[in-house]
């Protein structure tokens, strides 16, 4: 089980968050072609690295959030704090602490 | 219970003769290539008799600089394939090169299950063909695979699920296969220690009974396609890391991409150069696939299962149930293995968890009662490369020479045989097989999806 850095919350299991995987932007109704349909459905990014995620806190602070996450190793790199930009909000609760910069403390890129 | 058993070729000689006739045999053998040995008990009897070595099951080779077929990927896929462009097109230069051994990855991982009963007709079509491979592939491999056709039963719990299992069936039954729906007392009489009561919190309310389905020993298969393919002239080369696909003229930086075509790969062993390159790594395939400039539309989850002390036989048959996310088949040696869903997080990462076992012995417990002081020995995981339609993408690509046996998620190891042979056929004439073409790459853009989500989700 992970511990998932929530910036609101701090550290949770990774059981009371759902990931929703890697933000695709929507491409535009009336001029996206089949292949950016298909793109935008279907293909992901699949990198044994570094990658962007979204997670929802289900059974938290029910906020959505992006996370830095490697793929292979499973550690967090650099997650948001409070008071940061995180997709279209600001966090501002402060119960994030010592303990959600420890969750993330790998800053080096560990590959 | 169809237990095969290896052949036994020759009727074996009084041990003086032999012995004589080794001496003479083996002065020549000697000095000659020792070329692969078939086995047999009549061969086994002879090496033994004459003090000679036993030969590996298949060899070691240098790595050429050019090949006709590189297949990347030594798990069934890759093996079956380089077995079949051998043995049934005569296509000989071949190499099949894998980063760790073969069967290191979900071949020598997976629960082994067997089974046809799907919900496409293509998907039917296509499994139901793999099947009646392993029917054979005993004797056609001349390997002790322990195919046991002991049938598999998906438990239905909810009258959705029972109406799901109904659709399959009538799915399977328009193609010829044994399937069908039964109810809760046929449920218990396949598999006695079920708990078919009304007390349960999902109760049994029916099951899809599928006669032919079974469990196989599953090294015994990579192994038997191993040595059969080594012993047809194609080069298996263990510890070789395909690091990138050579390409020419594509769209993007090095030539890849579409519009391009491969030249060869690079490995950590040297260059090769092949005119067609096959991705057959399951879970890395996304990887390997990048690596010519194509995207899969592929996320790698890793599986879970696990194995208990081992007991007297009692179950008899395969269970699955959907809605409790587990299933269970007791092997020979009396253990029960259990798997479940694919992990939620996608990861290349095959670390085992707490929360699966304990999750399994949960549901299980609810299937049946009785095993609760059961010990587990282990648990391991594999990675499965999980599609967005539950079936897989095989054939040619974007970029020429670049094909693809990749997507087979938490479902692949019965498709081994069947793959393997229309691949070859693929990579032989040029041509896309009937069988294999509804699971092209380009379906997720023209939107014809092969949806069997409802029949692989859980039940391998
Ligand atoms: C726990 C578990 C249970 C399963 N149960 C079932 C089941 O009951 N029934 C069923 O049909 N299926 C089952 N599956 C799925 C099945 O195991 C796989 O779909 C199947 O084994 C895939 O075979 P493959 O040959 O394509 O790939 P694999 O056997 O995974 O082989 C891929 C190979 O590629 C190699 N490789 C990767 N990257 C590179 C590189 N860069 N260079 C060189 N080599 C590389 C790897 O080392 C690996 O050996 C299960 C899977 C798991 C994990
Ligand atoms: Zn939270």
């Amino acid at each position: 089980m992970l511990l998932v850095p929530c910036p609101n919350c701090g550290p949770r299991n990774q059981s009371d968050l759902r990931l929703l995987g890697a933000a695709v932007p929507r491409p535009n109704p009336n001029t996206a072609t089949r292949a950016e349909w298909g793109e935008y459905l279907y293909l992901r990014e699949n990198p044994a690295d570094w990658l962007q995620e979204t997670w929802y806190c289900r059974a938290g602070c029910r906020t959505y959030f992006t996370l830095e996450r490697h793929q292979a190793t499973n550690e967090f790199r650099n997650p948001p704090m409070p008071g940061d930009k995180v997709g279209n909000s600001t966090y501002t609760t402060i119960t994030v602490g010592s303990s959600g910069k420890q969750a993330g403390a790998n800053e080096g890129d560990r590959k | 219970m169809a237990l095969n058993t290896c052949h036994i070729d020759t009727a074996i000689p009084a041990a003086s003769t032999l012995d004589f006739f080794y001496t003479l045999a083996m002065v020549s053998f000697r000095r000659s290539n020792p070329g692969p040995v078939r086995y047999s008990a009549g061969t086994l009897a002879k090496k033994g008799l004459s003090g000679d070595d036993w030969p590996r099951v298949w060899r070691d080779h240098e790595l050429k600089s050019t090949y006709d077929v590189v297949i990347i990927g030594g798990g069934v896929h890759g093996l079956a394939t380089a077995y079949y462009l051998a043995t049934n097109h005569g296509i000989t230069n071949v190499a099949v090169l894998d980063k760790g051994y073969l069967g290191g990855g979900g071949s020598g991982r997976n629960t082994a299950i067997v089974r046809s009963n799907y919900l496409t007709p293509e998907g039917v079509a296509f499994y139901d063909r793999s099947l009646t491979l392993y029917n054979s592939m005993a004797a056609d491999l001349n390997i002790n695979v322990m195919f046991s056709e002991r049938g598999h039963m998906t438990l239905a719990h909810t009258d959705s699920a029972l109406r799901t299992m109904h659709w399959r069936a009538e799915v399977n039954k328009l193609q010829g296969i044994d399937s069908s729906v039964i109810d809760p007392q046929e449920v218990k009489k396949l598999a006695p220690s079920l708990d078919v009561s009304s007390h349960p919190r999902y109760p049994i309310l029916g099951a899809l009974h599928h006669p032919p389905g079974g469990i196989i020993r599953h090294d015994a298969v990579v192994w038997g396609y191993a040595r059969g393919a080594d012993h047809a002239g194609v080069h298996l080369h263990q510890k070789t890391e395909v690091l990138d696909i050579l390409c020419e003229g594509g769209e993007l930086a090095d030539g890849k991409g579409a519009g391009g075509k491969v030249t060869g790969v690079r490995t950590n062993r040297g260059d090769i150069s092949a005119p067609i390159v096959v991705n057959c790594t399951a879970g890395w395939g996304s990887l390997i696939s990048n690596m010519a400039g194509v995207k899969l539309p592929i996320n790698t989850h890793p599986l879970e299962a696990a194995v208990t002390e081992p007991v007297k036989v009692f179950l008899p048959t395969v269970v699955v149930s959907g809605s409790l996310h587990v299933y269970v088949s007791q092997t020979d040696r009396g253990e029960l293995v259990f798997g479940a869903s694919v992990d939620p997080l996608a990861t290349y990462s095959m670390r085992g968890s707490l929360s699966f076992t304990e999750e399994l012995a949960g549901h299980i417990l609810e299937l049946m009662p009785g095993i609760s002081k059961m010990r587990l020995l282990r648990q391991w995981a594999g990675l499965c490369d999980m599609t967005p339609d539950y079936s897989p993408i095989m054939g040619f690509t974007p970029v020429e020479g670049h094909l693809t046996d990749v997507g087979w998620g938490t479902y692949g190891f019965k498709a081994g045989p069947v793959s393997g042979e229309q691949m070859a056929e693929c990579i032989a004439t040029q041509q896309t097989p009937k069988l294999i073409a509804p699971f092209k790459l380009s379906r997720f853009e023209t939107g014809e999806l092969v949806g069997e989500k409802g029949a692989a989700a859980v039940g391998h």
